[in-house]
Parts: C-alpha cells; structure tokens; sequence
C-alpha cells in the first residue's frame, strides 16, 4: 500500500504541480506536497499523503493518512490506518492500525489496536493496547468506510 | 548452578536487522504477579523496539518507552546541576500523570550509564510511580572491572529478552560494585540476580516499603 502513495509523491514533485494540493481520482488520495506547508486543520474523507507540514490537526477517521519522509507534523492525528515514514510531534489516534516506519520519528502517545514499528524507527511516548479492542475497533472502521465511501475530500487549511 | 547461557542454543538465532535473543531467567517474574486482567503499565527506560511491542500487545496495557538513553541531560550531563533540577528534568523524560503506578519498570543497563546524582534523581521522580508490587529488570556488568556490551533491549517473551547492537559511540560507563548501587536505588531492593553473556547480570527489583532496611537478598546464580 505504501509504494502507491510513494508512486504518488514522485510523480507530483516530478511535474510540480501547482499547487501541491491535489486529488488523484483514480486512486481517491489526497496529496499534501513536500513544498506546501498548512497551519490549521486537515479533515480528509479519503486517503491523505502527507509530504510537507502540517500543525494543527490531520483527521481522516475512515482512510488511510500516510506521512511521508519529507513530511513534518506538529499535529494531532486521526485515521483509521496511519503510517509515518517522516517526522510527527503530537498524539495519533490510529482506529485500526500505525505504522512506524524504519525512517519514521515520532514524539507523542499512541492509540491503537496494532502498532508497527520497523527496526531503525524512533519513537517515545506512551502506547495504548487493548487486544480485545482489535475485532470491535476494525468492524467499527469498515462500516464507517462503506457509509463514507462517496463522499469527497474536505481540505481546510488556514 | 544454573547458567542462563546454557539456553541459548535451543534459542533459533535470527539474525535479520542486527537483533539477538537474549535468553532471561528473571524476564517471566515481571508478568508473574502481576493482575493481567487489570490494565497493566509498562515503563520502558530504553528505546522503542518492535519486539516489546509486539509482546506487550498480548495485554491490556499502556507502554510508555522514556528513551533516556537519548536525553541531552544524560549525554551531556552538567556537574553542577542541584538534584531537585535533576529530578525535574527525569519527571519531565518520565512524563508520567503524578497518580500513575507503574507495573512494570523495564530499566535495562541504564544506571550504568547515570551518575551518582543522576541515579539518584531518577530513583527519586520514580518513588511516587512505584509500590511493592512493581517489578524492575535491570541488567548490569557483572562487577565494576567488566566492560558494558553497548545494545539496546527488548522483550520477547517470558525467558527472551532480544539485544540490539547501538550505532555511535559509547557514552561514559559509570561502573559500580553491587553494594555500590544497592546503595544508590534507595527504596528498591534487589531480589535475584542471574548471569547473562557478556559479563552481565540481570536483576530483579521491588520496592521495599521498610527502606530503613535496604538490605539486599542479591545472590548471583
């Protein structure tokens, strides 16, 4: 899955988009660029690429959010999957799943049913498991994504 | 006698990504006596590793990794700093709510890398965090001449513990006889010590509530 929104950070830096905020359709992911930098809140309603900064809040309750090597957040976080290949200082909700990647650095508590860390990923700051939780939490998800499923991204950066 | 090296060769010795098994006689005591049904509290003093992780997420838990290893305070530690500004800062890398009880206190061979004062300090932002019923591993070089292998530790199950070869150099080691650091962890008392390769011994620690009596039960076997 993480070599989709690689694919999808290449190619946007490759034709410069701009601006860097953009929607691919065929995909349904949004992409925050490494040149963009937001101050506010990020609600997404489908999948979000992160490669600049964000401060403030990122939420994508049914989707993926996925925060690539170039991006930096001093931000909260809310998704159902969240993996991190760059650098997040804040706490991150992860409903079904997080994913710390080998480049990944993240300051801040964690809640989640599974947690992923590679070999070389930083990470300090509390981690909340409950394993009971893990059936109940990605039922919950997979019936928020199929009533979601058409909706369309809702960016608000200020 | 028991050597808790004499294990090590029914353990499968994956090698991917520089991590080794590390067979533990003491590891299974942390879980022993602990109420699992309850939410359980892991202090982690080392870095985040996936092995831990991994073998906490079998409980209802919150595990907390402090990574002082990484912490300014103690890689460059000012001398002159008052102990009440040292016990701040270690809270501060603690960062735990001031009624948490920590069920499990995972410190690695971080003392050896913690002077005197800074042992202290940490002993002292602990106390309100620990009560008898809190388990401590610790793993230290068997006595003051023996050189500190540089790793960082995980857990992988109730007699592995998994090690970690560290990029870098070294920080200073602050070697210490047994008495010398019975001495300095205050209120904690060592209850077992087991041999570990590399000239290192893994110990067992409770919170003593008589601490006019620290006096330590330590017998290495």
């Amino acid at each position: 899955m993480l070599s989709k929104y690689k694919d999808l950070i290449k190619s946007a830096d490759s034709n410069s988009v701009s601006p860097q905020i953009s929607t691919n359709t065929e995909s349904k992911s949004a992409l925050i660029g490494s040149d963009v930098k937001i101050k506010g809140d990020v609600i997404s309603k489908e999948d979000i690429v992160i490669a600049g900064e964000v401060t403030g809040i990122v939420q994508a309750k049914s989707h993926h959010i996925h925060i690539s090597d170039t991006g930096i957040l001093n931000a909260d976080i809310t998704g159902n999957v969240v993996s991190i290949e760059g650098s997040v200082k804040g706490n991150i909700v992860g409903l079904e799943n997080v994913i710390i990647t080998s480049t990944g650095n993240v300051l801040g508590n964690i809640e989640c049913p599974r947690l992923s860390l590679e070999d070389g990923a930083k990470f300090k700051g509390s981690i909340e498991m409950n394993p009971l939780d893990v059936t109940a939490s990605i039922s919950h998800v997979k019936a928020n994504r199929a009533a979601s499923e058409s909706e369309k991204p809702d960016i608000k950066a200020s | 006698m028991t050597s808790v090296l004499s294990n090590s060769k029914h353990i499968p010795m994956a090698q991917q990504n520089n991590t080794d098994p590390l067979p533990s006689a003491l590891a299974s005591n942390l879980i022993d006596n602990v109420n699992t049904e309850e939410r359980l509290i892991v202090l982690d003093m080392g870095r985040a590793v996936s092995s831990t992780i991994k073998y906490f997420s079998q409980y209802k838990c919150r595990l907390n990794f402090v990574d002082l290893y990484s912490e300014d305070f103690v890689l460059d530690p000012d001398e002159e700093m008052s102990h009440s500004k040292m016990v701040n800062l270690m809270r501060g890398a603690i960062n735990l709510q001031q009624s948490v009880k920590v069920d499990i206190c995972l410190f690695w061979d971080i003392f050896s890398y913690l002077s005197d004062p800074l042992v202290k300090a940490l002993i002292e932002s602990l106390k309100q965090h620990v009560d008898s019923s809190t388990r401590s591993l610790i793993i230290n070089p068997r006595d003051s001449r023996t050189m500190l292998p540089f790793y960082y530790y995980g857990i992988s199950g109730p007699t592995l513990l998994t090690q970690s070869q560290r990029i870098g150099v070294q920080p200073s080691i602050y070697p210490r006889s047994q008495r010398a650091l019975n001495d300095l962890i205050d209120y904690f008392v060592v209850d077992r010590g087991r041999l570990m390769s590399e000239g290192r011994a893994e110990y067992l620690l409770f919170k003593d509530n008589n601490i006019n009596s620290v006096s330590s039960r330590i017998g290495l076997r």
